[in-house]
Formats: C-alpha cells, structure tokens, sequence
C-alpha cells in the first residue's frame, strides 16, 4: 500500500515537473492550430468557387491544385517546402513555425474548397430560379443568397477537419517545430518513461474537446432561422 | 387594339431529345388575366419559364414592354440580348413558383425588401415600408419578423407573391401557385391572385385551377404537346370547346375534381 502511493507520489511529482514544457509546446500547438484555420478557411473559398465556376481557367486551376493537396502526403509537403524549395530557391527559406503554417494553410485550403463546394451545391436551384427571376446578379445571389445558407450546412464538416488539423499539427516535429508532440517526445526520450505521452494525450483530448463544444455553439448560431423544420 | 405587354412569337424550345414547345405564340395585353392551362408534359411551366429566362429557347422571340428579351436572327435562331439587359427585362417580371423558392434565412420581411434594395437601388427605410405595405395587402402583416420555415404552405406562397410584387414588376409570372398546397388552403392563395387580377395586376397564370382559369382569367389557353391547341375567352373555353382534346381534358378535370 505504501509503495503505490509513493510511486504515485512520485509520477505526479514528475508530470507536474514536465507539465510546463509540455505546455509550452500546446502553445505553439495552438498558434499553429489557431494560424492555419485563419488563413486556410477563408483561403479555401476562392478554390471551391473556381471549382464551379462558369471560367474553364480557374475551373482547371482549382481542381489541379485542390488534386496536388490532397493527392499527397502533408509530410511530404512539409519536406518540399522546408528541404526541397530553399535549396532551389534559398530566398525561400523560412523558419519551422512559417513553413508549417504555410504548407498546413495550403493543404487545409484545399479540403476545406471542396467541404465549401458540397455546401454550395446542395442548395436548392430554386434559390438561384428565384434570385434570377428577381433580377438579382450572379455575384450578390452567391454572397447574400447561396452562401449563407451552406455556412450552416458546412459548419459539422468544418468542425471534423478542423479537429483533425489539431491532431495533423503533430507531423510539423518532423520539421523540428517545437509543437507538444516534440515536446513529450523529448521528455520521453530524455527520462526513458512514457507519462509524458499519457499527458499530451489529455492535452489534445482537451484541445478536440473545445473545438467539439465551438462547433456546436457554431451550428446553433447558424440554425436560428431553421426554427419551423 | 392596343399593343401587347409581353409578345412571344413563335417560339421552339427543346430539351436535349425532347421537344417542348414547337412554335407558341402568345400575346398578353396590360392589365389582363391569362390563364394556361393542359396536361402535365405540355410546356405550359416551360412556356412561362421562358419569358423571364429560366429556359432558353432555341428559336422564336419574346418582347416585354417593348425591349426584346430574345430575337431570331436572318436564321431564326434565336439570340438573346446582352446579360445586363436580360437580366433588366427580368425583374420586369415577378415569378411565383410552385415551390415558393423564398430565401430562408431572410425574415418575411427582407426577402421582400432585399431586390428593391439591391437591384433597383431603393432607400432602404422606403423599400420596408413598401414590403409591410405589401405584407398587409396579402394579409400577413403579423408575420414580418417570422422567417419562411415558421410558415404554412399557403403563408410561404403569399409572401413569395409579395415579394415578385415588391418589385413593381410590369407583369406577374405564376407557374402553378397552389399545386404544393393542401387543398383547403388553395384558397388563400387564389383569393390574393384573384384581388391581384381586380386591381388591374398584368398576370399569365400556368394553373391546375379550373375554377380560377374560369372565374379570375380574362382570357384561357390550352396546351398541348408544345403547342397553344385553344384560346379564348374563359367563358368560351369552358362552356364550347372546340378542340377535340380541349374536350377530353375539361370532362377529365370535371371527373377528378
């Protein structure tokens, strides 16, 4: 009896030693988490309106790019901008935290286009019947009409990718960005035990957990004028 | 005889490999109530469609006011006007749809305010007082908060024609109003049309409804196949058909209703 409580003793004296380096690395977890979603959901737009658009330029050019991101590796793509790209081009050379951001916003963009592009499709074609027959134009019927009516529709796929971009933040310690899987990492291999990763586990579960409740808040927002359905 | 509002002449109009309208003409004077009537598959809601663009026909021509929406070419193939002035000639029209097809995140209210707004431009604090105005002539004044998905059938339709009339269109486009609506509430809806056609409102009416093709239109057509078989006064329409299958449907519709 004595002995489990002074082994316990002892692993909460550990984890409570490690616990601000691990989160230090949930800080930048979070920047990272935090940085890409703000570049990458507005940067996925663009993508999926050129993907349904009447321009056969921009149709190609977004499904060719939204096809390249999600058709390989995001670890792959991390090396490419990170080991490839600076030694082709060294002005490109950025630091770790940058080049996660921008391959991470590149990457998301694309799954997040095509997310848009279900949800503007599976508006109605009457939406756009009436819109025209008031005379309304094609660029106001898309952002006053179509649009606000998918962003409710898109908010539970939005909210899965985004819970998987917490937990893909993960593969930026293969650039060496100090991130909290680095971070319990380190801590694993410098002490040889393992608690480190049982708390980066909470920390994460943590992190979903208040994505998941954001989301919920989102959706319910959104479905104020679904009352009578 | 003054000259007609909308003037569509001649026009054919085909689906990939079917064939939907062939050579419909069709004139409709300011301030008259004109009622289509057929079997379903016969191009009325086609025919309707085509004068505010929602179909494009292949050959023929369509003249709203004055401006022609589409016009053959020494070919007689049909050419359209450019996409300003199409879309122009368009909200010259007000469309109500058998589906309401009313914006559902917008209160009652906005969807009837947001075109005169944003299409034509109107002061906002008019253009709603103009839509509560409306509100009222179709008898929800109650209900300009409410947003369509809190709406019966029937209260969705009528905001769907307050809304086609918000922007002061020169002529009502109505592609089978009641046809989604329980029966007992039909009768809402035709008694706003009816009060509509009353005050003078310019309205072609694609409809299932014998008894307000009968009673509300000045004058009746019956379609068939792409084709205008019949047209006339409602009286004599109803009362002495000539076409062999005007006389078929009319005894069927008698039957079934």
């Amino acid at each position: 009896m004595q002995e489990i409580i002074q082994s316990l003793q002892g692993t909460v004296e550990y984890m409570l030693m490690i616990l601000p380096a691990l989160l230090r690395g949930a800080g930048f977890t979070l920047a990272l988490f935090a940085s890409t979603l703000v570049l990458s959901l507005p940067l996925g737009l663009p993508f999926a309106l050129g993907s349904i658009g009447r321009n056969p330029i921009f149709r190609f050019l977004s499904r060719f790019y939204i096809w390249v991101f999600r058709g390989t590796p995001l670890m792959l793509q991390l090396f490419f901008f990170y080991f490839f790209l600076p030694k082709m081009f060294p002005a490109l050379m950025l630091d770790a935290f940058s080049t996660a951001l921008l391959t991470f916003s590149l990457n998301y963009a694309a799954y997040f286009a095509e997310i848009y592009r279900a949800g503007i499709e599976s508006i109605d074609g009457g939406q756009y019947e009436a819109a025209n027959s008031l005379g309304i134009s094609r660029t106001r019927t898309m952002f006053g009409i179509i649009i606000p009516q998918a962003v409710k529709r898109v908010i539970p796929p939005v909210a899965n990718e985004a819970i998987v971009l917490i937990k893909d933040t993960a593969l930026a310690s293969v650039i060496s960005f100090s991130e909290l899987m680095k971070a319990s990492r380190g801590a694993v291999n410098r002490d040889v035990r393992a608690d480190a990763y049982l708390m980066a586990a909470v920390i994460y579960l943590i992190l979903t957990f208040l994505m998941t409740m954001l989301a919920n808040r989102l959706e319910k927002k959104f479905s104020v004028y679904e009352v009578g359905k | 005889m003054s000259e007609a509002l909308l003037k569509i002449e001649n026009i054919h109009k085909r689906f990939s490999n079917t064939v939907a309208l062939s050579g419909v003409s069709l004139d409709v004077k300011e301030g008259e109530t004109v009622a289509i009537i057929g079997p379903s598959g016969s191009g009325k809601s086609t025919m309707l469609r085509c004068v505010n663009a929602l179909e494009r026909i292949q050959s023929g021509s369509i003249c709203l006011a004055g401006e022609y929406l589409v016009k053959n070419n020494a070919k007689s193939e049909a050419v359209y006007a450019d996409e300003r002035t199409v879309r122009k000639i368009c909200s010259n029209t007000g469309m109500v749809f058998q589906s309401f097809n009313l914006f559902p995140h917008f209160t009652c209210l906005k969807n009837i305010w947001y075109s005169p707004v944003h299409v034509k431009k109107e002061n906002r604090e008019e253009a709603e007082a103009e839509a509560r105005r409306l509100l009222e002539l179709v008898g929800l004044s109650n209900k300009a908060d409410a947003f369509p998905g809190q709406l019966s059938g029937g209260q969705k339709q009528r905001v769907a024609i307050a809304r086609g009339l918000a922007m002061k269109p020169k002529i009502m486009l109505f592609d089978e109003p009641t046809s989604a609506l329980d029966p007992e509430i039909t009768g809402e809806v035709l008694h706003v049309m009816r009060s509509l056609a009353e005050t003078n409102t310019t309205m072609l009416v694609v409809t299932h409804e014998m008894g307000f093709a009968k009673e509300v239109a000045n004058r009746v057509c019956f379609m068939d196949k792409g084709q205008i078989l019949e047209e006339g006064k409602s009286e004599e329409i109803f009362e002495d058909p000539k076409n062999p299958r005007l006389k078929e449907f009319l005894s069927k519709m008698l039957t079934v209703n």
